[in-house]
């Protein structure tokens, strides 16, 4: 039996040159007898077991060479790799990572309590309210009422106040000339034609804190403009906090409609409210005192004329003074009624608060309300990824567990002899 | 030897298997089982000691590299190396699932086909070497069937039985001092019978 030479035998342990000689042996860069050595070893091991059984080879290739044709023949589009079905590692995140998601839109959410949302829904609360001989609505197409009233309403508010425009028209002119001049003018497109109707509004505007002053200076410029004034202002602006101003003003009814358009304009609507209150009695009243009254002094100017005595003429010249009087006062009755009609009282509220400046669609408020919605998306992401990362470190650990798991079982059948 | 070594011995061609060659695809997969089948089925079997299960093994091996082509990685091996750790990882699977220990005994039908093929030097060398290889712990003949049927580098050895580097020198060096030692032991015994 030849005896087989092998290198390196005896040490504790292979140095690099055994090892690299080794390897340039089995590489067949080796020469000499060791070289030699090691290949024959090799090829005796090799020589030990059988060949493969040739009908397996050839199924086996077979079998490889028809999977490869048939891989080949339906080569998936790398830009459609996407869309092909998730394996379930992929599937198990996925669902993962939308209920996390989900949890954390939950968690989040602008609906829940104490927590803002990206753009706030303008918390409307309008002054509508219905007082008995109170006509009230909202105007249609401000769809700032949280309890809106019927469009029949609506209706009636308008056809109403182009009475009271018509008839405050000719109540002012009446006014002017004088007392029987100032029936209302009749037969008007509204419901109520011949009615005297008192208009009455308040309007609540959204502003920035820093807008506030110049909102309200804007309003007093407007109601100048309209042929109105201002009766009262207050205008409170704080440092931090809410900023308020309150205003009150007195336009003309017949351009009611206009200035509350034109003050939608200078802010976003919070809040909006109209009333109507018919006062055609009342000025039906005071016309007619003022009627008498005239009368009274047409009949005591006839009966002066008449009179003979000295005593009769003196009691009339008294009783034409006395009437005098009440004339002025009917006069003055009657005009109060007719600028009442005449005029419209608007409260205008501006309040200024951080949440108040997202409406609108100017380009700070958008960029204002862009950036809140990139804030919440930021929150959302990380409470997802705060729960995402405890499961994700979950997974791998279990999925390193297992593997060692299975390595060491199969390293196992190695060490049990 | 009347029967060809069911693989080259040549290390030096450099094939699909050494290699790396880009995407693993229909042709490459055909080549490498060309280059590395027969090496596969040979460890499988040496390691199993059925030529039934080490063809299951085989197959299997094969199965799963084609599987995970798309995650193979060139500088964590070549495809031979991926494929003889995967091959490794089958029959360690195997041999657990039959609660069965890695043995060295091939059928009887294989050795005497072996036997009646080969001329008497080489019986009497290569049962020799068939005996101290038997003689190994499971371990060490590990290592030393998959450098010779595997072909691997010591790297890629590593790799495959999932240690360092230097620690599958040493565990190499160990196992062919024994295997030459055992070598010696049935050469004098074999003097003395």
């Amino acid at each position: 039996m030849k005896v087989i030479p092998f290198p390196g035998g005896g040490s504790a342990g292979p140095d690099e040159a055994w090892l690299a000689e080794l390897e340039a042996a089995l590489n067949g860069d080796g020469e000499g007898a060791i070289a030699d050595s090691w290949r024959e070893l090799r090829q005796d091991v090799r020589a030990l077991v059988p060949p493969i059984a040739p009908e397996f080879e050839r199924e086996l290739g077979e079998r490889i060479a028809e999977r490869g044709a048939r891989a080949a023949s339906k080569q998936p589009d790398r830009r459609l790799g996407w869309l092909r079905p998730p394996g379930r590692l992929g599937a198990a995140a996925s669902v993962a990572a939308i209920g996390a998601v989900v949890a954390a839109v939950v968690i989040a959410g602008p609906w829940r309590a104490g927590t803002a949302g990206p753009i706030e829904a303008p918390s409307n609360q309008p002054a509508v309210s219905s007082n008995a001989g109170r006509a009230e609505s909202s105007t249609a197409g401000r769809a700032e009422s949280a309890h809106p009233l019927p469009q029949a309403s609506n209706e009636a508010f308008r056809a109403a106040k182009s009475a009271t425009a018509e008839g405050s028209a000719s109540a002012s002119a009446g006014a002017a000339s004088n007392a029987p001049a100032l029936a209302p003018a009749a037969g008007g497109a509204g419901l109520a034609p011949g009615r005297v109707q008192q208009l009455a509004a308040s309007i609540t505007l959204a502003a920035t804190p820093g807008d506030v002053q110049e909102t309200a200076d804007r309003v007093s410029r407007l109601a100048v403009s309209d042929g109105g004034f201002v009766q009262s202002s207050h205008v409170q602006v704080q440092q931090s906090g809410t900023s308020e101003a309150s205003l009150d003003l007195s336009l003309p009814s017949a351009k009611l409609s206009a200035a509350l358009a034109s003050l939608g304009q200078l802010a976003p609507v919070r809040a909006e409210s109209q009333s109507l209150q018919d006062i055609t009695n009342t000025y039906d009243a005071a016309r007619q005192r003022l009627g008498d009254a005239t009368a009274e002094r047409q009949a005591l100017l006839h009966a002066l004329s008449r009179a003979t005595t000295e005593g009769q003429i003196d009691s009339l010249h008294e009783r034409i003074s006395q009437n005098r009087g009440a004339i002025a006062q009917a006069q003055a009755a009657l005009q109060t009624v007719s600028r009442h009609a005449s005029t419209a009282q608007v409260e205008v509220t501006v309040l200024g608060d951080a949440h108040t400046g997202s409406e609108g669609l100017t380009l700070h408020r958008g960029l204002h309300d862009a950036g809140r919605v990139l804030v919440v998306t930021l929150v959302v992401l990380l409470i997802a990824a705060a729960l995402l990362l405890p499961l994700a470190l979950l997974a791998v650990a279990l999925a390193t567990a297992r593997r060692t798991w299975r390595r060491y079982q199969r390293e196992r059948v190695l060490d049990t002899r | 030897m009347s029967r060809s070594v069911p693989s080259s011995d040549e290390h030096a061609q450099p094939g699909v298997a050494r290699a790396w060659p880009g995407a693993l695809d229909g042709e490459a997969f055909e080549a490498l089982f060309r280059e590395c089948g027969a090496d596969v089925h040979a460890y499988a079997i040496s390691l199993l000691g059925e030529r039934t299960a080490a063809e299951d093994v085989t197959a299997l091996a094969f199965e799963r590299l084609y599987r995970s082509r798309a995650r193979l990685d060139h500088r964590r091996g070549t495809p031979r190396a991926w494929l003889f750790a995967i091959a490794r990882n089958a029959a360690l699977d195997e041999l657990r699932r039959r609660r069965r220990q890695p043995r060295y005994e091939l059928e009887d039908e294989l050795a005497a086909d072996r036997d009646c093929a080969e001329a008497l030097e080489h019986v009497e060398r290569r049962t020799a070497v068939h005996d101290a290889l038997a003689a190994l712990p499971p371990r060490e003949r590990e290592v030393v069937l998959l450098k010779f049927h595997g072909q691997l580098s010591n790297s890629e050895l590593a790799r495959a039985l999932g240690i360092s580097e230097s620690n599958a020198g040493t565990r190499l060096h160990r196992a062919l001092t024994r295997l030459r030692e055992g070598c010696l032991q049935a050469e004098r015994q074999e003097e003395i019978a």
